[in-house]
C-alpha cells in the first residue's frame, strides 16, 4: 500500500515538475516575443542627419522605380495560366493561356535523351515576331508520338499549328496560338505558351522586339 | 507660484507628447531606408524575389520591385527567436507528400503519351475543360501544407486554413508539437549555433498556399521584414 502511495507521489512530482518546465518554457517564449518587435525609437537617427537620411531614402525609391521595364510588357504567371499585358503598372489586357505540363519525357533506347516539359522562369526580352508561324518539330515531338525521327528538315515542318503570330523569347521557346482553345488555362504544353486568337493577336500588336517578358 | 509650477508641468508633458510622433517618425524613417537598401539590393538582378512583411501580414513575389502576386495572411505563430528579419535565401523546402512529374516513356508498358501534350479537340471530352484530368503537374496538385528553411535558420511552416492536422491523431500530434515539444525546445535545445525560430504562415485559400509552394524555388532570395 505504502509503495503505491509513493509511487502516486512521484508521479504527481514528475507531472508538477514537468508543468512547472513547460511554465518556465512558456515564461522564456513570451519574454522573447514582448522584445519584438523593437521598439519604435529604434535606431535613433540623429537630428542633422535626418536631411541627408530623407535624401537617401527619396534616391532608393527613384532607384527603385527606375528597375520597372520600360513600354509595354508581358509577365506570364504560370500557375494560374494567366497572361498581362502591362505598361508601368497598368495591366492593359489579360490573358488565359496554356503553360507547361511538367511532364518528363524519357527516350527509349540507347540514347537515354530525356526533356523535361516546364515554361522557363525568369525575365525574357521578345527575341522574334513572326506572322503566320510555322513549326519545326523537334525531336520529341516524334519520339512522344513514337515516329522515327526523320533527317529532313523539310519532314519537320507543320503549318498551321502555331497560330496566326508567334512571339520568340530564346531557346526555342515562343508564345503562339493553339488549335486546343478549350485546353487554354491548364498546363499542357511542351514549354511555350500558348494563347487564343484574339489575345493573340492583341498582344503581337502592342509588345516591340525587345520587350521585357517576365515568367514566373 | 503653484501657477508657474503648474504652467511648468504642463510645458513639459506638451513637449513630451510632441517628442513621440518624432522619435516614431525617425524610427519609421530609418526602418524604410532599411528595408529599401534591402529590397534595392535585390531588385537590381533579374531574379524574383520574396518580400514578408510580418507587420503588414502579406508575402509577396516581386521582380525588379514590382510586385508580381501577394498573399494576405489570415493568422501567424511563433515561437523562437524573433530577430529573423534581413535578407534571406531559401535553402530546403519541404512536405509530406511532394508532387511527382509525370514520366512518360514513349514503347514501354507506361500510360500512353501525355493526352495533356496533345490533347485531341475531336474526342468527347468533360463540358468544362478544368475538369479534363490531364497528365501534368498543375497548381492543383501542389500541396497545401509544406515548410520552408531559410539560411538564417528560420524555419517557416506554410498552411492553408482548411490544410489543419487530418483526424484526432494528427490534431494532437500538431497540439503536442505546438504547445509542448516547440516551447520546450526553445528553452532547452538549439539548432547548432543558432537559437530555434519557428513560424507559421496561415492562408486563407488553399490555392495560396498551394501557389506559394509553385513559386517559391531552392535558393529564392527575399526580405523579411
Amino acid at each position: 500500500m505504502s509503495i503505491k502511495r509513493i509511487l502516486i507521489a512521484v508521479a504527481a512530482l514528475l507531472y508538477l515538475g514537468f508543468l512547472a518546465v513547460l511554465g518556465g518554457a512558456y515564461y522564456f517564449g513570451l519574454k522573447q516575443a514582448a522584445a519584438w518587435p523593437p521598439k519604435e525609437a529604434g535606431p535613433g537617427i540623429p537630428d542633422k542627419e535626418r536631411p541627408k537620411v530623407e535624401r537617401n531614402v527619396q534616391q532608393l525609391e527613384r532607384r527603385m522605380a527606375g528597375l520597372l521595364p520600360k513600354g509595354v510588357y508581358i509577365v506570364i504567371d504560370t500557375a494560374e495560366n494567366r497572361l498581362y499585358l502591362k505598361n508601368a503598372q497598368d495591366v492593359l489586357r489579360t490573358a488565359v493561356v496554356s503553360c507547361g505540363s511538367g511532364v518528363v519525357l524519357e527516350e527509349p533506347g540507347g540514347k537515354k535523351r530525356s526533356w523535361v516539359f516546364d515554361t522557363p522562369r525568369g525575365e525574357f526580352t521578345v527575341k522574334s515576331k513572326i506572322t503566320n508561324p510555322y513549326w519545326v518539330k523537334p525531336d520529341w515531338a516524334f519520339i512522344e508520338e513514337g515516329e522515327a525521327i526523320p533527317r529532313d528538315v523539310e519532314d519537320r515542318i507543320e503549318s498551321g499549328t502555331l497560330g496566326d503570330y508567334a512571339l520568340g523569347f530564346g531557346e526555342g521557346f515562343f508564345i503562339h496560338g493553339t488549335l486546343y482553345t478549350r485546353l487554354l488555362g491548364r498546363n499542357v504544353t511542351h514549354g511555350c505558351v500558348r494563347v487564343g486568337d484574339e489575345d493573340l493577336k492583341a498582344v503581337f500588336k502592342a509588345v516591340p522586339l525587345g520587350a521585357k517578358i517576365y515568367i514566373y | 507660484m503653484k501657477k508657474a509650477a503648474l504652467f511648468t508641468v504642463l510645458m513639459a508633458a506638451v513637449l513630451a507628447a510632441a517628442a513621440v510622433p518624432e522619435a516614431a517618425g525617425k524610427a519609421s524613417l530609418a526602418k524604410k531606408q532599411s528595408s529599401l537598401n534591402s529590397e534595392y539590393a535585390l531588385a537590381k538582378d533579374p531574379g524574383f524575389y520574396f518580400v514578408l512583411d510580418v507587420l503588414g501580414r502579406k508575402l509577396e513575389l516581386r521582380v525588379r520591385g514590382m510586385v508580381l502576386r501577394s498573399w494576405p495572411l489570415q493568422s501567424m505563430r511563433f515561437w523562437g527567436q524573433p530577430d529573423f528579419s534581413g535578407n534571406v535565401e531559401l535553402v530546403r523546402k519541404t512536405t509530406l507528400k511532394a508532387p511527382l512529374r509525370i514520366v512518360i516513356k514513349p514503347g514501354s508498358e507506361e500510360p500512353a503519351p501525355a493526352p495533356a501534350a496533345q490533347p485531341s479537340p475531336a474526342k468527347s471530352a468533360p463540358a468544362n475543360p478544368a475538369e479534363y484530368d490531364l497528365e501534368a503537374l498543375e497548381l492543383k496538385d501542389m500541396p497545401k501544407r509544406f515548410s520552408l528553411d531559410f539560411d538564417n535558420g528560420l524555419h517557416v511552416t506554410i498552411r492553408s486554413k482548411a490544410a489543419g492536422s487530418s483526424g484526432t491523431f494528427g490534431a494532437l500530434r500538431d497540439a503536442w508539437r505546438w504547445y509542448v515539444a516547440l516551447p520546450l525546445k526553445n528553452l532547452f535545445g538549439r539548432r547548432g549555433d543558432k537559437a530555434l525560430s519557428e513560424l507559421e504562415l496561415i492562408f486563407d485559400g488553399d490555392k495560396d498556399a498551394q501557389a506559394i509552394y509553385w513559386h517559391f524555388f531552392d535558393g529564392i532570395k527575399g526580405v523579411i521584414l
